[in-house]
């Protein structure tokens, strides 16, 4: 039996996957400014997990923010290819993917798999999740509550300024002329999917349409970009993992790759361990 | 360009009367069709007006579609359009909210997208752009609008005015530049002539370049009344009352909106009316386009007694008498000495002033004769032609001038999303705050 | 330059990138008067006949501007804040003057806040007009023979006809052995680099132009001797368009993928070199005609084929050839944030290219390598899709 393994550093999450015939192990924890160090204590807890020793794994592909930083890892694949893998191994219908992060957002048109196009934004904080939490926090609302509360709303209390710091500015004195909560909530919500959706109309959107990565989470953004598709947007069960999961399922297709021509693919050759080189 | 919002007030009813100017142009571009005349995609202080309106050529000014976009809050989802297919944020978004409602039209085959403002303009039989010194855009626009629109002809002509040189004389090269723009300009009218389908009447020509003198010189002598202390119009009023010289020069209906508002004008001076009672400061709109969706501000400003008597902006033309025009019976050739001269007129005045540049020359020229306590400048974040160089121009103003109190606003002409108001009045509370320490220093 | 007689041409250059303007401060001190331009508008050939050594500009990615803000606003196109940075903080005091080539907005409109604030011996606005046809020809002819008289001003010598034919030939040579050069990208591996590529561009556009031929045939002698590397049949080969680009930094950010970069349309790269000045009667006729019509930039309006398709070809015809001549897998679109001319063109250069072969990947960044980890993700991503 083969075991492939995909490793996801995200800018707030790490997660790792192990894959044999069925998915072995799944494994989510908070990435912290200790990540480039800690990532082999992830893989660690996830082999655990899958009853599985290191030297088990037949390949081992990292992704994300941080993927460069996982010595152990045979190859590195960027989060666009993984997610767009990963998520159509779940939900095979899907031809656009929204990945919503805490730090950036992107666009993916997938076919069969595969990247067609992207886009990115990972400058502006206005269509990212890092929008929600800096409101979340200054409403004083916690993060997993926000969604929901949103779709209480009687009515969308607009926000105009797209810049995450007028924004905040906006909200508050809005919040101190009376504005119910939940108004500005699905304002905020409504202001994020406008800027997501701006940046995914780059492609040419094609259903099914999916959400995936932290944001997908958040109920409240995932009907505010359904509104602004005009239809439900699908939801892998557990949006955080897909980039892992299509990293093990790369991992998978050179390892098959390779075998079809009678070879073997390289390997690192790095030991389980803690990276040395930020020493 | 007048906010369709409530709460916006103009001193002037001329001012208020250009919205029938703004929508009557528009609309004029959906009728042509029928009125067999061709329309032309086109943009302002281009030169190009004469030979518009002696060809009956209705032109679609993209400034000022876009400027009713932002005027209206609306242009966001044109912006987003143009976005779509890859336009930066960070382009001129009079144009991307211009390119993003061509696109939505072509995509619906000519028809007008749904809540265009105003029932939208017509889509053109030609676009005419210039290279002139000013402004970027005012030829990428067409050229990029062309890539949706492909069967539409787009044409560029170039019409340079000599650069300033501290240490050179631009008149050792006014010819060279003036012959220049006569070829251009007779470029233009030999593709005109082309879609057209007719020649060009010179007589009727020469007539149309008389009239456009004589609304220079009667726009000049209306602005002149502001001088009046208090003054009976500011610049929140001459951000409308631009729009005939702007977007209808050339033509018998700006001649004599003019007219009607220099009467205006003298009869509120007789009246003893003022923008701001008491006014306690004057000030002078030293550069920049305004944010056309918070025109507002103007009437903030007044509130706390500050008046703007005078502005750079808009305020394109100058006394032809001052321009010292050499005689000629070509009136292509007559337009470019008029252009050469117009934009070249402070560069005499820069030269005796060591450190000075022409622009400074004219804001102090304006400070001077409208009796200014402060400067204010706005820079719009996407407008690179209006507004690179302001920094230059006021720390100039400071050095070679007096100890005037400056404020430069950052903003955007149609993009809202840069807009805060709380942080905009902040900001002209503190200025106010310094041009009173300034007046009383003056004593 | 003992380094390119002994043959080693690429180290050569290497130490010409990485201290640029070293060689112009050798000059000076030898009283050569040096003068700097900006972009590939600048007449290298009459300001090489007029004796002086022309320099291209450029600014340092890996520099964050904290001078020039205090003088220039920060909508202003990057690169020509960064160069202004550069020289307000010393970078060209070596500079005796500038020739500033109206191009853009950018340059255009601050030409005021470069030559008040640096406040060099010489300056000059050249007046290069945005149109092409017959009377943008003629005024640029005037336009060129007010620079030829401004520099006799200020060098005391006159600059004769001959001599600017001379330059022109110079320069023409020059860009003969740049393409020769070129040619040892076509072939799968490239023999030569694009990250040496890059250096060698930027380390000839700081020298007088038969040093900078030299250096070129000196690379060519050291790169045609290399014995061809076995290379990956699979790595693409990429082409990337953009104005000045004049770091290795985005290069290796491609190159370190395993990709190729094999070909530009860069205002330092190819725009340089493809085009010849004819040698006319009146030398300022060939010169006219090359940096107008010639020299295809954004700045120049070029439209007078009767069909779109025909404008399009007009305007990017060379890149269809460059995609086919280089075998180009893909193209990178590389534009600075705030550049009218180039944003304008986004849509339409990257449909154009796409459907001469080569998918395109539209990058939208600063003239600095603060974001270079985002860039580099998207050209994985890239290159991944279109493996």
């Amino acid at each position: 039996m083969e075991y492939f393994a995909g490793v996801d550093i995200g800018s707030t999450m790490t997660k790792v996957v192990i894959m044999g015939d069925k998915m072995e192990a799944s494994l989510i924890g908070p990435t912290g400014p200790e990540h480039r160090k800690l990532a082999n204590r992830v893989m660690e807890e996830a082999l655990q997990q899958a009853r599985l020793s290191f030297d088990d794994l037949t390949y081992i592909v990292a992704t994300g923010y941080g993927r460069i930083n996982v010595p152990f890892a045979d190859r590195q694949i960027t989060e666009i290819t993984c997610h767009a893998k990963g998520l159509q191994s779940l939900l095979p219908s899907v031809k656009t993917v929204i990945d919503v992060g805490g730090q950036d957002s992107k666009g993916i048109k997938i076919l069969n798999g595969k990247v067609m196009n992207f886009v990115m934004n990972d400058k502006c904080a206005a269509g990212t999740g890092r929008f929600l939490e800096i409101i979340a926090d200054s409403l004083g609302v916690p993060l997993d509550k926000i969604g929901e509360i949103s779709l209480t709303a009687e009515k969308i209390a607009a926000v105009s300024s797209t810049c995450t710091v007028f924004a905040e500015a906006e909200i508050i004195s809005r919040l101190a002329t009376g504005e119910p909560v939940a108004n500005l909530l699905a304002g905020i919500h409504d202001a994020v999917a406008t800027r997501i959706a701006a940046l995914v109309r780059k492609l040419n959107v094609e259903p099914d349409i999916a959400v995936t990565g932290g944001g997908a989470k958040n109920i409240g953004l995932v009907k505010a970009l359904g509104s602004k598709f005009g239809r439900e947007l699908l939801v892998p069960p557990e949006p955080l993992i897909t980039g892992a999961l299509g990293a093990a399922l790369m991992g998978k297709d050179i390892y098959i790759k390779y075998a079809s021509e009678g070879l073997k693919p390289s390997r690192s050759g790095n030991k389980l361990e803690e990276a040395t080189f930020f020493k | 360009m007048a906010e369709e919002k409530k709460g916006r007030a103009v001193a002037t009813s001329a001012a208020a009367s250009v919205p029938k100017f703004v929508r009557g142009n528009m609309q004029a571009t959906l009728r042509a069709k029928e009125e067999g005349k061709k329309v032309a995609a086109a943009y302002i202080a281009d030169g190009q007006d004469e030979i518009f309106r002696a060809m009956d050529i209705v032109p679609a000014w993209g400034e000022s579609f876009s400027g009713v976009c932002a005027a209206k809050r609306d242009a966001e989802k044109y912006l987003q359009k143009a976005e779509s297919d890859n336009f930066s944020r960070s382009l001129c978004t009079y144009a991307t909210c211009e390119i993003g409602f061509d696109m939505m039209r072509e995509e619906l085959g000519g028809a007008m997208p749904e809540g265009a403002p105003w029932g939208g303009i017509a889509r053109p039989d030609m676009m005419i752009g210039n290279g002139q010194l000013l402004c970027d855009p005012r030829f990428k626009w067409p050229q990029a609008t062309q890539h949706y629109q492909r069967d539409v002809p787009v044409f560029v002509n170039n019409m340079y005015y000599p650069p300033w040189d501290p240490n050179g004389d631009h008149h050792e090269v006014e010819a060279l530049y003036v012959k220049y723009c006569t070829e251009e300009l007779r470029e233009l009218v030999k593709f005109c002539e082309k879609i057209c389908g007719k020649k060009m009447d010179w007589d009727r020509l020469a007539a149309t370049v008389e009239l456009s003198d004589k609304t220079w010189d009667l726009f000049i002598d209306t602005y002149a009344l502001r001088k009046h202390i208090p003054t009976p119009m500011d610049t929140g009023d001459a951000m409308n009352t631009m729009v005939p010289l702007t977007f209808n020069l050339a033509t018998q209906e700006a001649y004599d909106f003019y007219v009607a508002l220099k009467a205006e004008i003298e009869q509120k001076i007789a009246d003893g009316f003022a923008v701001a009672n008491p006014e306690k400061y004057r000030v002078i709109w030293a550069a920049g386009l305004p944010s056309w969706f918070a025109l507002g501000d103007f009437q903030y400003f007044n509130s706390k007694g500050v008046v703007f008597p005078v502005e750079v902006t808009y305020r394109g033309c100058e006394k032809i008498e001052l321009l010292d025009l050499p005689k000629t019976n070509d009136p292509l050739e007559h337009i470019a000495w008029r252009w050469v001269r117009y934009w070249t007129h402070w560069y005499d005045a820069a030269k005796k002033r060591p450190g000075s540049t022409p622009k400074v020359e004219r804001i102090i020229e304006y400070i001077e004769d409208y009796k200014c306590d402060g400067v204010v400048f706005h820079s719009a974040f996407s407008c690179r032609s209006w507004h690179a160089g302001i920094m230059q121009q006021a720390a100039t103003l400071k050095k070679v001038y007096k100890d005037i109190p400056i404020l430069i606003m950052e903003g955007d002409i149609v993009d809202i999303s840069s807009y805060n108001e709380a942080d905009t009045h902040n900001r002209i509370d503190a200025f106010i705050e310094t041009l009173a320490a300034y007046k009383t220093r003056q004593g | 330059m003992t380094d390119i007689q002994t043959g080693n041409g690429l180290a050569a250059a290497e130490k010409l990138y990485t201290q640029y303007g070293s060689r112009a401060r050798e000059l000076k001190a030898s009283g050569k008067k040096v003068i700097g331009y900006l972009s590939a508008l600048g007449p290298v050939e009459i300001m090489t006949a007029a004796g002086v050594l022309p320099i291209r500009l450029k600014g340092n990615v890996s520099e964050a501007i904290s001078k020039g803000d205090a003088y220039m606003e920060t909508i202003v196109c990057p690169f020509v804040r960064n160069v202004f940075d550069a020289a307000v903080k010393g970078k060209y005091d070596f500079l005796d003057g500038i020739v500033m080539p109206h191009q853009c907005d950018s340059i255009d409109r601050t030409n005021e806040t470069w030559s008040y604030t640096l406040n060099l011996p010489f300056w000059h606005f050249l007046n290069m007009p945005h149109a092409a046809d017959d009377p943008s020809i003629a005024f640029t002819k005037e336009i060129l023979r007010l620079l030829v008289k401004s520099l006799e001003k200020y060098t005391g010598n006159k600059i004769t006809d001959e001599a600017i034919a001379k330059a022109v030939a110079a320069h023409n040579q020059n860009r003969k052995v740049m393409r020769d050069l070129y040619d040892l990208r076509k072939s799968n591996p490239p023999l030569i680099s694009g990250v040496e590529m890059m250096k060698v561009c930027v380390a000839a556009m700081s020298l007088p132009v038969e040093e900078s031929s030299a250096l070129i045939e000196s690379v060519i002698k050291e790169v045609k001797g290399r014995t061809p590397a076995a290379g990956d049949a699979k790595a693409k080969r990429i082409m990337i368009i953009g104005d000045q680009i004049d770091d290795v930094a985005v290069i290796e950010a491609i190159e370190s993928t395993g990709a190729y970069l094999v070909m530009d349309d860069l205002s330092t790269g190819s725009k340089m070199y493809w085009q010849d000045v004819d040698a006319t009667p009146d030398p300022l006729q060939g010169i006219a005609e090359r940096y107008l019509r010639k020299l295809k930039i954004p700045t120049t309006f070029i439209g007078s084929a009767p069909t779109y398709e025909g404008i399009l070809e007009e305007r990017y015809g060379h890149m269809k050839n460059y995609v086919k001549d280089f075998k180009v897998d893909g193209a990178i679109l590389f534009i600075y944030k705030y550049c009218d001319p180039y944003g304008f063109e986004v849509p339409a250069i990257k449909s154009y290219v796409e459907a001469a072969g080569a998918p395109v990947l539209y990058l939208e960044d600063e003239y600095s390598t603060s974001s270079l980890a985002r860039v580099k993700t998207r050209i994985e991503a890239f290159l991944e899709m279109i493996a």
